[in-house]
């Protein structure tokens, strides 16, 4: 099955699953976006759970592969004051000009894009020179406890949804040539705060 | 909603939880070996319908990483009490419910030590 059709199957149960995720979450994802500004892509955008800790007053293109996942989006973007657009998009092959972002905001994504070095390479392509990649991900635990835990959980995850919880997602922010600028964590070493920067050429 | 004790609660009713299905389930003077083996499994079957009930309310990482610890380590330990045939239910379920706690206590402490770090 395609992989839209999955998340078109998934919208539907999808705020249910992250309402927990959103009330533990809320404060420390509203304190890595106070750095958004500009002209934002936000990739991945899902129901659009996440407009509701953006500051206001930005100009955001939001992408996702599902349309089912968008339509329930276009309803929280109506409460937004500022600009937000959806597109459909798949993060591998973004529709867009070379440096035409000041920053992009991605939130759980990367554990489920097939190539994901590949996929942050196409956002640095996107993003000006000195634009910021503002990721809010889980990635894989250093601690050798919790990671045997996730690898475990990951083989049940990446067969139902195809995401993957053993993810170095720093290192691969690194691969695509971005400089990060910081990297917090917010539970355990899993959950992280990730900023990276487009150095200019 | 105070996450911290919701977080120690999830511990300790997982833990007495899992000892008591797997106390019901392993049947007295099994072979110790065999019944911590099938207490293992046991655990961590419910470990899973635990997460599809505690995950949507409480985080899905704040609730997996404590109960995966929990659920297999109880499930062998209260497999290998249920075997023996002479350690009353109770004492099976409140060890499932001390061993839940103290795992969540020190991913919790684990935690602030992580969170300091960054």
């Amino acid at each position: 099955m395609a992989k839209h059709k999955n998340y078109d199957g998934l919208a539907r149960v999808f705020d249910f699953f992250r309402q927990g995720d959103m009330r533990r979450w809320g404060d420390a994802q509203k304190n890595l976006f106070q750095r958004m500004q500009g002209k934002v892509l936000h990739i991945g955008v899902g129901t659009g759970m996440e407009v509701i800790n953006f500051p206001p007053g930005l100009d955001i293109t939001g992408i996702d592969l599902s349309p089912q996942m968008l339509k329930r989006a276009l309803l929280r973007a109506e409460q937004y004051q500022g600009k937000i657009r959806f597109c459909l998009m798949n993060s591998e092959s973004l529709a867009f000009p070379d440096n035409t972002f000041d920053t992009i905001v991605t939130v759980c994504v990367f554990c489920t894009v097939t190539h994901p070095v590949a996929g942050l390479q196409e956002c640095r392509r996107v993003l000006k020179p000195g634009g910021k990649l503002l990721m809010f991900e889980h990635v894989m635990s250093k601690n050798l406890v919790y990671g045997l835990s996730l690898k475990f959980m990951s083989l049940f995850t990446e067969a139902l949804e195809g995401t993957h919880l053993d993810r170095d997602t720093v290192a691969n922010v690194r691969k695509a040539g971005f400089k990060v600028q910081s990297e917090q964590n917010v539970y355990l070493d899993i959950v992280k705060a990730i900023e990276g920067v487009k150095q200019p050429v | 909603m105070n996450f911290k004790v919701i977080d120690l609660l999830i511990g300790t009713c997982s833990g007495a939880i899992i000892a008591f299905a797997v106390s019901q389930i392993i049947p007295a003077h099994w072979n110790m070996f065999l019944a911590m083996a099938v207490g293992g499994v046991i655990g961590m079957v419910l470990k899973f319908m635990l997460l599809i009930l505690l995950a949507p309310f409480f985080g899905a990482f704040e609730v997996m990483i404590p109960v995966s610890l929990i659920a297999m380590m109880v499930g062998m330990l209260s497999g290998m009490g249920a075997a023996q045939g002479s350690v009353p239910v109770e004492c099976i379920v409140a060890v499932g419910g001390v061993l839940g706690f103290t795992v969540a206590l020190l991913i919790y402490f684990s935690n602030k030590k992580l969170l300091r770090s960054t």
